[in-house]
Parts: C-alpha cells; structure tokens; sequence
C-alpha cells in the first residue's frame, strides 16, 4: 500500500474520537420519515444549489451543493495528449478523477488515492464517456478532476451531475448532460439521495435487500452510462431502484439546466448599440 | 484490458451472428466455454483453485491469517482481496501495466462480498476485539482471453471451499496473557460455508442481444457491458456498467433477468462437481498445470 513519506500525519497510534463517544443507535429508524424531514419511498431529493465558472484558471468549473455534500468540479482541456504512445487517432481522451478532501469526511481520510477514490474516478469516467463527443477532438486529453469538500451522502452522484456541468460550461461538445442519483435500499424501502449517516455501511440492517444503487443517466436520450450497485438485492429490488433514480434525475433537470442557461448568459458579451 | 483489433467487416460478422442467436464459435448467446476447476493445487496455500474457462486461466490462492480486527467490527474477521495481471497473460501487463486493471477488479470483489450475507464474517472471530482470521485471497491471472470476472469468481468460490481454516484454542497464560494454541493434527480444521457466495455474470451488450462469456473478439464488438453477481438464492450482490458506452434502461432491465437467470443455474452444478471432487478424496489424481 502506498504510504505518505512527505507529510507528517502526526503520531502512528492516534485514532479518531469517533470510537470513543456511545452511540445511541446503529439502524436506521424505520419510520415514515428520516432525520432531515424527508420522506421514504418518494422521488424526494435534496434541493441543489449549482453555479458555474467559478474557478477562472480552468477551462470549465462548476460547484454543486445538496444538503451539506459540496464538490467542485474543474475541466482542464482540451489539451494535447501526454501519452504519445497510445494516441488515438481518431478520437480524444477523457481522464477522470475523483478526490475526497482530508476533512471532508467524519473520519479524516489520507491525501494518498485510495483504492475507492480510484473506483469512483473510474465510474465517473465510465458515465460521462459516452456523453462526450470525443471524436471531435482527435489527439487531445480532457481532464476532469473532482474535489468532495464536504461529504454528506451520494457524492457520486453530485460528483457525475457536476462533471458534466463543468464539462458544458467549459464548451466541450457533448451529446447530452449526464446526472446522477442514489438511492439507499433499506428492507422494503428507499430512500432517495441518502445523507452519510444513511449510506454508512456500518448502519446496514442484517435482512433482506440492504443496499445501494447509484445511477447516472443522459435525461434527453434516455440511456444509463453508469450504473453501481453494492450491498444484497434482489433483481426486482435494482429493477424498481434503477426506475426510481431515473426518475430523480429527472427531477433533478431543469435545476441543471437552469444553471447552465444563466452561466452562458452571464458570459455571453452584451448586445451590441446599434 | 488485452484486446484485439478488429476490422469493421469481422465486427459485423459477429454482431450479424449474435443476432441470429451464432456466436463465432457456436454458442448460442448464454452458454459459457469449456470451463475446468480444480482445486488445491498449491499446497502452501490454506484453499487454492484453478480455472480454465475456454483460454481464460484463473489461479486463487487463499492464506488463512491471524490478526486483529477492524476497529469497526470487533466481533468480525474480514477478506483482504488481490489481483495480481501477471505479465505471462499478456505483454501488456509487464511491469505496472496490468496494475490499472488489476485495481479495477480488485475493487469491484471488495465490492461483491460487502455484505453481510456472502461469507460469515463472523465465524472468523477468536476473540472478539482481540484475535480474528484474515483471509488473504490472492488471484493470479495466467491467461487472459475475456471474461475475467467470471472466471476469477468461481475460482474463488472453489477456493474458499477448499480452504481449510486450523482449530484454535485460546486460554489464559501464566501471565494473565493469553496463549494461543493451534491443533496438532493437520486435518482438525473448520471449513466455510460456501453456500452463499456469489458468482460473477459478465453480459455484454452486442448489437441488440447481449451475450454472456464473451471473448476478446466479442467484447471488442460490444459497447458496454453489465457485471453482476448472482447468489445462489437469486438475489445480486453488486452490479456494474462497465465500458465505455451507454445502455437503455430496458436493456438493462433485460440483461438483468438474464444474468440472474444463469447465474442462479451456474451455482447448482458448480457446487455439485466441487461436492463431488472434494469426495475423491487426497489420493486423487491431480491435473495440476500440465493438463
């Protein structure tokens, strides 16, 4: 395993207060609603609040907020491709990464790319391939790096909705914005864009279908370009969880597209007196 | 990922044949290749299993180790994968090159046993807080020609079914320490309960059908495929898109019922011949690498 030379941790031995303080309950409660006044099995995803070019040395940045989950998101591209040896002729590369900050997560996390930072990049890369017109930039590299500043739940999928909004607002052609949503599967319930505290594994009931599923889908062509599903269900279950994340990210749509009509518009130059 | 080129006449071919329900070889769009498993092959290892699916080979070699817990599940011992693309496979792979693969497939078996109905976790605790088995599963990949995730997970499934855990006896030394003891006889041993491991379905989507235990020449026709891991109850413990192409909703749906389809009719016979190659006994006839 990789491990961090350059910077001092502090000592070998510390461990997080986390293990230290009782906790009161370790499932999640299975009543009609959940602790941010949501309601189960409804299509009910967080508000998001989305802006565009905020970052001014990249080619395309966007930020994305959905409860306390924050990431920004910035497209560098496109730019000539490094590695001469797998050029492509015909088509571009896109490259993808996707970086939890060290505070961001109750538990503080290491600077070093872990193995799940890698699994996520490669999702994100895998949803949003099929949505850029790479063809169009033969010999050239698209680089989309993604930071979580904040993680309270579903930040794949913020991550996914907030690529390609960065991929938009940097001009890079694609055929179709991509979204994301997860659902958490608990028992016979959802619960739609599940905060941290929902999506721990550790909270996971032992019974039937415990899981989750996130999807990310390109709303005007109707085609899924990642699909992830942990945990044990039933095929029914993902069935019925793939249609209600679709759902979602229709939901999810006009806010996105909002975003981007007045990030285009704010940098279009005035209308000219004539 | 070793792929081959193809040209646009031979992708036609095969997508022409896997509509009409004809692969290149014969098979119709669900039926897997010649598939040989053996177990036990290695005998420093604690459960070992090879795999030969068409010319996909698979070497699994499970370590038993004693270790402490995870502070997050004190009562638990837990599986610590690895897979290894050896440069034998392909050239590709010399050096790091097979580490992005090896990473990818990697996380996505961490990802298939994360629940908690797979493997009994906690049957691998001693003491709780204190001691616990690790199983070291370690995959080799000794020749790659498609379909690896399936090959690597009935070979771990075999694996774990032969893997032999040593009894051990925790008392309390002189010291108030405590004092490990392992069993004398090699053959005390518990075993791991097998029956709901799930396997692996890789479906891929060619043209419009999809076809299950693809090659190298049919996934490069493909656009994306679909992974998923059936138990052999039928329920799916993960399932990915992988690829870089998008799916209908439908086909997904599809691919779904399919993969839960044969992955449910793998396990039956797979369980039987393992059952059945465990009842031939030590003075078996070993195949070894050389069959």
């Amino acid at each position: 395993m990789p491990t961090d030379t350059k910077r001092v941790r502090g000592p070998e031995v510390s461990q997080s207060l986390s293990r230290f303080i009782c906790k009161p309950e370790t499932t999640l409660p299975s009543d009609g609603t959940r602790a941010d006044g949501r309601n189960r099995d409804q299509v009910d995803v967080r508000p998001v609040f989305v802006r565009c070019g905020l970052v001014s040395q990249a080619k395309g940045s966007a930020y994305i907020e959905a409860g306390n989950t924050k990431l920004i998101c910035c497209v560098y591209g496109p730019k000539e491709t490094e590695r001469k040896d797998e050029t492509d002729m015909k088509c571009g590369r896109l490259f993808a990464d996707m970086r939890f900050a060290p505070f961001s997560c109750p538990e503080r996390g290491s600077w070093i790319q872990g193995s799940q930072e890698k699994d996520l990049s490669l999702m994100v890369l895998e949803s949003l391939q099929p949505a850029v017109c790479l063809h169009k930039y033969p010999r050239s590299q698209i680089d989309v790096n993604v930071m979580v500043l904040e993680n309270n739940g579903s930040a794949l999928a913020h991550a996914i909705t907030c690529a390609s909004l960065a991929l938009a607002d940097a001009g890079i052609e694609m055929y179709d914005l991509v979204l994301g949503c997860s659902i958490r599967q608990d028992g016979a319930s959802y619960l739609i864009d599940p905060t941290f505290l929902e999506e721990s594994g550790s909270n996971w009931a032992s019974g039937e279908n415990q899981g989750s599923l996130t999807v990310s889908f390109l709303p005007s062509l109707n085609q899924i370009s990642g699909l992830q599903s942990d945990g044990e269900m039933g095929e029914e279950t993902l069935t019925a969880g793939v249609r209600t994340c679709i759902e979602g990210c229709y939901k999810l749509y006009p806010v996105i597209q909002q975003a981007l009509v007045k990030a285009v518009r704010g940098a279009a130059p005035p209308p000219s007196e004539s | 990922m070793a792929t081959v080129q193809l040209s646009e006449a031979e992708k036609v071919y095969v997508l022409h044949g896997i509509r009409d329900d004809l692969r290149v070889d014969g098979r119709s769009c669900e039926d897997y290749r010649h598939m040989e498993i053996e177990t036990d092959v290695v005998s420093n290892t604690d459960g070992s299993a090879k795999v030969t699916l068409g010319h996909t080979a698979v070497l699994v070699g499970i370590k038993v180790e004693m270790g402490k817990p995870r502070p997050a599940q004190p009562a638990e011992g837990y599986m610590e994968f690895f897979v290894d693309c050896s440069a034998n496979a392909t050239p590709e792979f010399e050096g790091r090159g097979g580490e992005e693969l090896g990473m990818e497939l990697t996380n996505t078996l961490y990802r298939v046993f994360n629940n908690k109905r797979s493997v009994d976790l906690a049957s691998l605790c001693i003491s709780p807080g204190e001691h616990c088995w690790l199983l070291y599963v370690d995959v080799l990949l000794l020749q790659c020609d498609g379909n690896l995730y399936d090959g690597i997970s009935i070979a771990i499934k075999a694996a774990l079914f032969n893997t032999k855990i040593p009894k051990v006896l925790i008392s309390e030394g002189e010291d108030g320490g405590t004092e490990i003891e392992l069993s004398d006889d090699p053959y005390d041993c518990v075993r791991l309960s097998v029956d709901n491991v799930p396997c692996i379905v890789t479906l891929c989507k060619v043209g419009p059908r999809h076809v299950v235990d693809a090659t190298l020449q049919e996934k490069a026709c493909s656009v994306a495929s679909l992974i998923m891991a059936v138990t052999p109850a039928g329920t799916c413990t993960c399932m990915r898109k992988v690829g870089g192409g998008s799916l209908d909703p439908e086909s997904i749906f599809e691919m779904t019922e399919a993969g839960k389809r044969v992955g449910r009719a793998l396990h039956g016979p797979l369980t039987a011949l393992l059952r059945q190659e465990e009842a031939l006994g030590p003075t078996r006839q070993k195949v070894g690498f050389l069959g």
